[in-house]
């Protein structure tokens, strides 16, 4: 991104919305399959030396990937567990680092997703559990375990792998522009650390959010650049996976632009590489896609802008009565922002078990965590009734504008005062994902005279360079 | 982000929330301490709160009711800003949402004095200045939830001051005076031209001295175009031609 940056000013530069970064991550990929297909020809020969020294360990590198079925009792799920453990110790507390070759580049992207999946899903059973209270002999179990799926525990692990594989100062490194090599140590300079390393911070960033944690998850990437050159961005689902959680935590810090830079970064690539996706990856993803749409449309209610024209297609095909219903405010839109909330939001989670001994003291994190959200929304629900109306006039009568929107002027004045407040947010704009700079992103702006309203509208010009570009493309491809 | 990172933050306090060590319940100690320094000292750090209360959410036998309310309180004198609910975001369902199965009877003092706090917080978000002071007024409870914390109706007048300012030219003292909590004339005008600086004329009308936020000039958000941007369209041209 930093090439066609320079010399931008920084503002600007984020607002641009020419796709030139998405198209590079897509010829990688491109190449990225079709190499793999090179290699499906050489399979049997590698498979056959694999079979040679297929022990113990490789089946369990390669079980640890494996999704665990949604039904499982709960018995699995606590064998399953255990088994993390002891090959997590095995990979951390052996005597110097393990000489293991991960089976493929993606397994340790995979374990580790697993890993959080499986945890996350205990913990909302285990919650469940609780709420119902009436499956006596499970909550023996989970009460004699409180320790099983601990958050502590994976914290742990991941934090260790984080350690273990001096992934931090690798990265430091890589982006002085040196050898991570030099600082990677015994451990981090072998490929199984240094993945488990890396894919751990990601997953970091996911656990922090799923306990509601929403700066520290965007401070835990401070090591990793977004780019194309990012490790997880040969990981698909990795890929993916990171983008929504970061686009998730900025949208809950109300850094709207932000998110939705985020979202339709992802959303973009995913459209375009779809016809070359041949795995089941794809499948798993679709869930995520319709998701980060629904999200998309409650952040544009908050920051009105414009969209690439797919997001902006895909967007109207998919949530085109609800964005309607959100764009016009009010409290008629605050169901919409409740609806598309549940079903696009993460699985929260609590990270300390449940108060089995009163049911109904355990309140579902999704819902705490809406309820703190739609404060925010309530907050704002007027503004795209107030803005409709201020682009109408250059100066206006605060209370004449009272009589037109019913309401009393004191009402009134807190409805300006809000909107004008809002329309100023922290832009990220090259720096660790927690930086930013205060701007104004509302093309409306207005002072008070006393009780007249001065009001004066940002022109726009039409933005040519994309729609240019895209038609040579077409035009000459 | 306002109260995020200060530069009052002392080492030890940086070595604990950059590191591990803000997962040891033993650190609690620490942080409360420097949360009460923040108290007196009249400066916020809104990330090392955020440590502390994310080590009550995973150690819940170690919560200290006062040190979440006083990180709320603080946490509501940066308004307006994300600050507050990222704080109520790391607090237990049962303390910030109560079941309504279990609300009335059984609900705690905590969750009681955090959903005041809450409906506090809200009326500074929604601007609602006038409210604000009224809803302090109308109970004890409150000045009790922020007796801890030095200067907090002053904090919050100066806040307020600051958002007028970068909305208002003019505005009438009668407006101001119910904004700013100041429920007489003569005060409120020797507040507004001593501590704000801004003149008052003959009609009892505030003037505000221009600033970029009160402008409100016009603007003209125009495309950036550069020659990066056209690099690829000049590449296929030159391998096309070669």
């Amino acid at each position: 991104m930093s090439a066609f940056q320079n010399g931008a000013p920084p503002v600007r530069a984020i607002d641009d919305d020419s796709d030139v970064e998405e198209e590079a991550l897509v010829a990688d990929y491109r190449e990225q399959v079709q190499f793999e297909d090179g290699m499906e020809e050489l399979e049997p020969v590698t498979s056959l030396t694999m079979a040679q020294q297929t022990d113990d360990i490789q089946s369990r590198l390669a079980a640890a990937a494996q999704p665990l079925d949604f039904s499982a009792p709960l018995e699995v799920k606590f064998q399953s567990y255990d088994s993390y453990c002891s090959l997590f110790h095995f990979i951390l507390n052996s005597e110097g680092p393990v000489d293991l070759e991960p089976p493929s580049y993606y397994w340790a992207w995979d374990v580790i997703d697993e890993f959080i999946y499986q945890f996350n899903s205990f913990s909302s059973y285990r919650a469940r559990i609780a709420r119902q209270a009436n499956n006596e002999e499970e909550i023996q179990v989970l009460r004699d375990n409180p320790n099983t799926w601990g958050c502590y525990s994976v914290l742990n692990v991941l934090y260790s792998l984080i350690q273990r594989s001096q992934i931090t100062e690798q990265l430091a490194a890589m982006k002085r522009n040196e050898d991570p090599m030099a600082v990677a140590g015994e451990y981090g300079s072998k490929s199984l650390y240094r993945m488990l390393g890396y894919f751990s911070i990601i997953g970091l960033l996911r656990v922090h959010t799923l306990l509601g944690d929403f700066s520290l998850a965007l401070k835990t990437l401070d090591d990793i650049e977004l780019n194309k050159k990012a490790m997880f961005a040969r990981v698909m689902a990795a890929h993916f996976t990171t983008y929504y959680y970061v686009g998730f935590s900025y949208m809950m810090m109300r850094r709207y632009a932000d998110a939705i830079r985020m979202f339709s970064h992802i959303l973009v690539y995913v459209s375009r590489t779809k016809n070359f996706q041949k795995n089941a990856q794809y499948d798993s993803i679709t869930k995520k896609n319709d998701q980060m749409y629904a999200l998309i449309a409650i952040c544009v209610a908050f920051h009105p802008t414009r969209l690439d024209d797919t997001i902006h297609t895909a967007l109207r095909e998919k949530y085109g009565d609800q964005l309607l219903k959100l764009q016009r405010g009010g409290p008629e839109s605050l169901p919409i922002f409740e609806e598309l909330f549940r079903t696009a939001c993460p699985k929260f989670i609590s990270p300390v078990p449940p108060d089995f001994d009163h049911p109904e003291a355990n309140v579902d994190p999704i819902e705490h965590h809406l309820s703190i959200f739609m404060d925010e929304v309530k907050t704002n629900m007027f503004n795209p009734t107030l803005k409709s109306y201020l682009r109408l006039y250059t100066t206006m009568d605060l209370n004449k504008l009272a009589g037109f929107l019913e309401v009393d002027s004191e009402e009134l004045r807190s409805w300006l005062l809000v909107n004008k407040q809002r329309s100023k947010q922290l832009r990220w704009s090259d720096q660790a994902l927690l930086e930013g700079d205060l701007v104004n992103v509302s093309d409306i702006d207005y002072a008070l005279q006393g009780d007249l309203i001065h009001i004066s509208e940002a022109k726009v010009g039409r933005k040519l360079v994309d729609w240019y570009l895209r038609n040579l493309a077409r035009t000459y491809a | 982000m306002n109260g995020e990172d200060p530069q009052e933050r002392p080492e030890l306090i940086k070595n604990i929330i950059n590191g591990l060590e803000r997962y040891n319940p033993e650190a609690a100690g620490t942080l409360e301490s420097y949360l009460q320094e923040q108290c007196d000292q009249k400066f916020c750090d809104a990330s090392a709160n955020r440590a502390l209360l994310k080590l009550y959410q995973l150690n819940p036998d170690r919560i200290n009711n006062e040190a979440i309310t006083n990180t709320l309180v603080k946490c509501m004198t940066l308004f307006p800003s994300p600050q507050f609910d990222l704080a109520l975001h790391l607090l237990s369902p049962a303390i910030a949402n109560p079941s309504a199965a279990n609300a009335g009877s059984s609900t705690s003092e905590l969750a009681e004095a955090v959903a005041k706090l809450r409906a506090l917080n809200a009326q500074l978000e929604g601007a609602q200045y006038a409210r604000f002071w009224a809803t302090m007024d109308s109970d004890d409870l409150y000045a009790d939830l922020t007796t801890d914390i030095a200067g907090f109706e002053e904090m919050i007048r100066v806040r307020i001051a600051q958002l007028v300012s970068q909305a208002f030219r003019e505005v009438n003292l009668s407006v101001l005076e119910a904004w700013l909590g100041i429920n007489d004339e003569a005060e409120a005008r020797k507040y507004v031209t001593e501590a704000c600086g801004w003149k008052v004329d003959a009609d009892g009308v505030v003037q505000i001295p221009r600033n970029p936020e009160n402008e409100a000039k016009k603007a003209e958000i125009r495309e950036y175009v550069n020659v990066d941007m056209f690099s690829r369209v000049i590449r296929r041209a030159w391998e096309a031609a070669a």
